[in-house]
């Protein structure tokens, strides 16, 4: 059995260290990338673990986000993603540290051509009905998930050809062309294992009390409401999960979660409100976790407008918008200045990318060469309700007074403002960014490649031919160095265009009682909760 | 009911947001955003959709939630208990502190007490159901641990325990206004002739004021009563979010959110339903107290 090295060296440690702490989780990514480092950590996290784990308890977990139903390959929303997940597993999954971790697939071999992938199962593996996981399920799983109709992220198994069982426990995919970010695809949640044929019943009936192979069945279900866990006796990771049961409470109001947290209501709660770090840091008994995300938070033009077609002009607002100034009264302290359009915890970030810094004097040189010399009127939309997107429209507002583009602000409710701006109806808007697989194609073609990503830049109409060559060759470039030039001369090109301006690059934020170990969040946003206990 | 249900549905679909992109997320394409709607029925005409509505509401089919598939029922049988259970323990709370904090004002008409007691009342009106409860939450909850925080408890008394600070801040939004009223209508009736009788006869003041002023009071405190209990239904929206209590109200909000329309529809008219059924008790058991008053 194989666990990955970060997982093993809980970010709560780390977190107890400290500022040294909070430098070795900064390079998370980097101790993956050092195979020596990594196994001699693994192997003193090991021998520490073995000998302090306690077994038993509930984890109460206050969660910002409500279960309304189980189903991987028709899931998006993180209430949903983030049970399931507990409950069903994937052939491989992302580690903390982004990394790419085999899971109930022992391992994978591709053909010269890049065509056929074959995937070995992990022997021994039991559903929690108690029956073997079998090739058979694998193929119906993902089958499955790949012809959907409605499914949110069947378009990551756009590439599979044909899926076949070889024998019991080995899997055959073949692609209709060579596809790089195929196993960062295989591992999302929408690909989880359930048994073939739902285990002879209906799907209806499975999904509402749905078999996996995953540490956790499910006990209770309330749909938009409260949930709980209790461990799956046939899970492959014997001795695991540490806890006797999850209880997953629905708390969507920000207050309540914290207090919850204080008042020792909940073991863990999730998305802390940044203004509440640094005195939930100084509360003795609490510990904050912050862990990066594939998360950007961008500002948007619509290039359909005249004014924003000028790449001067979305040059120009670049320069004018202090992204350190923004973060720092925003987040306090919590979030990065956004840079390029990848954020950081990304595979294949380019830190050296030449970025239109904040400058006011190159800002207003921009404009001066633009068809606007002089200025312009403008509506920024941003979703109502949302602290954050309101402060940043502020900054943003104001920032752009000196250039003399005056800036309009409409907040609409979230339904109303996601209609309005997927349907073009604003000018400039505010929303993140986000990345659900470990591979950046799906945010390099979701905002970059205007007729095929899906969106039509994010919904700013950018179009660069050169971008968008560039992305299909990475899509199709199976060699790593390659792949990391391809992304870079991507992450160029955009940041000189300007289609949008990357703001801050927030991270997830939790809260812990002292009492949980093991904690830890991959830069999906996803936890798994089997290495979690109480003492 | 059918006005209800009726501006209910058109506002509902008067408002932008598509439920399909909600649920499918900004990776959905065109077409499997319209094949939703499609299965959903939101792609006929508002007045086929309207005539279907009206429909399955005259046959009690309230449809299955778009967000979660589960039957609006179901949902909404899982969620009834807990908002029926704050809005009558918040009931109590609003009694309990009303009939004595009235009484001392009456009976202590421009003394320090009554001034203490309007004073207070002025301060409660300004004060949101949001902070209150948050202020609650962090002295009993937090510092003291005497009750929870938030969420429904579990077991008989741990439900009642987890009632009492949200019943508690649902009933201070009504209290001002409940004292006032009783305030002034024991003035009225400690003015009276049989009260200056009572007294004569030698009737205790407690006994004066709290079986004969606060009984002829009661028929206007108790209609208002009514009206604030309709109040409070509307009030668990809120109240319900800060104490984390999955009832009507919190699903409701969701569901509006999330353009989830056969729950917005269904709690919509519960909620409806609930306050003619308040205002109907209320009139019976106004018409208990007072034989004047007579249903026609």
């Amino acid at each position: 059995m194989s666990i990955e090295p970060d997982q093993k060296i809980t970010r709560r440690r780390l977190l107890r260290q400290g500022a040294a702490g909070s430098a070795l989780l900064a390079a998370g990514p980097l101790l993956a990338s050092s195979p020596a480092r990594a196994a001699e950590l693994r192997h003193t996290a090991d021998a520490r673990a073995a000998a302090s784990i306690k077994k038993g308890g509930t984890l109460t977990f206050a969660r910002s986000v409500a279960p309304t139903q189980l189903d991987p390959a028709n899931s998006i929303i993180a209430g949903d993603v983030y049970t399931l997940d507990k409950i069903m597993e994937p052939l491989y999954v992302t580690s903390p540290a982004g990394a790419l971790t085999p899971w109930l697939a022992e391992s994978h071999t591709v053909s010269s051509d890049n065509l056929t992938w074959t995937f070995n199962l992990r022997k021994g593996v039991k559903f929690s009905n108690g029956n073997a996981l079998t090739a058979k399920d694998v193929v119906f799983s993902i089958h499955r998930a790949a012809t959907n109709k409605n499914g949110p992220l069947s378009f990551l198994d756009a590439a599979i050809k044909t899926i076949k069982a070889s024998g019991s426990n080995q899997v055959v995919v073949k692609l209709s062309e060579p596809w790089a970010p195929f196993l960062s695809d295989i591992s999302v949640f929408a690909n989880a294992i359930i048994p073939a044929n739902y285990g002879g019943v209906t799907e209806k009936a499975f999904f509402a009390k749905p078999v996996g192979t995953g540490p956790f069945v499910l006990n209770s279900f309330s749909p938009s409401s409260n949930l709980t866990l209790m461990p799956n006796r046939h899970y492959w990771q014997s001795g695991k999960p540490y806890v006797d049961k999850v209880q997953i409470n629905y708390v969507s109001d920000d207050n309540q979660r914290v207090l919850q947290l204080q008042g020792g209501q909940a073991e863990i709660i999730d998305a802390v409100p940044p203004a509440n770090v640094a005195s939930l840091k100084a509360t003795s008994g609490i510990d904050i976790g912050l862990f990066a995300a594939w998360e950007v938070d961008l500002l948007v033009f619509n290039e359909k407008l005249p004014y924003f077609a000028d790449r001067h002009v979305r040059r120009a607002i670049t320069h004018a918008i202090d992204r350190e100034a923004l973060v720092k009264a925003t987040s306090f302290g919590t979030a990065k200045p956004g840079g390029s359009f990848f954020p950081p915890s990304l595979q294949y970030y380019a830190a050296n990318t030449p970025l239109l810094n904040f400058s006011l004097s190159a800002a207003k040189a921009e404009l001066a060469q633009s068809k606007y010399p002089h200025g312009f009127s403008t509506k920024l939309l941003i979703s109502g309700g949302v602290q954050k997107w309101s402060e940043f429209a502020q900054v943003i507002q104001q920032a752009l007074a000196p250039l003399n583009i005056k800036v309009a602000i409409t907040a609409l409710d979230h339904a109303a403002y996601e209609q309005a701006f997927q349907g073009f109806h604003y000018e400039m808007f505010i929303d993140y960014a986000i990345n659900d697989i470990s591979d950046p194609d799906e945010m390099a073609s979701f905002e970059v490649d205007v007729k095929n990503g899906g969106s039509t830049s994010y919904w700013s109409s950018y179009d660069n031919p050169t971008a968008i060559s560039l992305v299909h060759k990475a899509e199709a470039e199976f060699n790593d160095a390659k792949r990391a030039d391809l992304y870079a001369q991507i992450q160029a090109i955009v940041a000189g265009d300007a289609p949008f301006v990357p703001l801050d690059y927030p991270p997830y934020i939790y809260g812990t009682t002292s009492k949980v170990n093991g904690f830890a969040v991959n830069p999906g946003g996803a936890y798994r909760l089997e290495n979690v206990w109480l003492s | 009911m059918i006005g209800v249900a009726s501006a209910t549905f058109l506002l509902l679909h008067a408002v932008p947001g598509d439920p399909a992109r909600e649920i499918l997320g900004e990776h959905a394409t065109a077409r499997s955003v319209a094949a939703l709607n499609h299965s959903w029925g939101l792609d006929r005409s508002l007045w086929h959709q309207f005539v279907r509505y009206i429909g399955d509401l005259a046959r009690l089919r309230l449809g299955n939630s778009f967000v979660s598939g589960t039957s609006v029922t179901s949902l909404i049988a899982a969620r009834i208990g807990q908002t029926a259970a704050l809005v009558g323990i918040a009931t109590v709370f609003a009694v309990l502190i009303t009939v004595p904090l009235a009484a001392v004002a009456a009976s202590h008409r421009d003394r320090v007490h009554d001034h203490a007691v309007r004073g207070l009342s002025v301060l409660g009106l300004g004060m949101p159901s949001f902070w209150v409860g948050i202020v609650l939450i962090e002295v009993f909850a937090v510092h003291l641990k005497l009750l929870p925080v938030g969420g429904a408890g579990s077991g008989i008394g741990g439900h009642l325990e987890a009632l009492i600070l949200p019943g508690f801040t649902a009933a201070l939004a009504i209290v001002p206004l409940l004292v006032r009223s009783l305030r002034v209508g024991m003035l009225e009736v400690l003015n009276a002739d049989f009260v200056a009788a009572e007294r004569a006869n030698g009737l205790g003041e407690v006994r004066v004021l709290v079986w004969h002023v606060a009984r002829n009071a009661l028929i206007p405190t108790l209609t208002l009563l009514g009206l604030n209990i309709a109040y409070l239904v509307g009030s668990t929206v809120i109240v319900e979010q800060v104490f984390a209590l999955n009832g009507l109200g919190f699903l409701l909000l969701q569901s509006i959110t999330a353009r989830d329309f056969p729950v917005v529809q269904a709690i919509t008219l519960v909620l409806a339903l609930s306050v003619v059924a308040i205002n109907l008790v209320t009139d019976l058991v106004a018409a208990r107290l007072d034989p004047r008053i007579r249903l026609r």
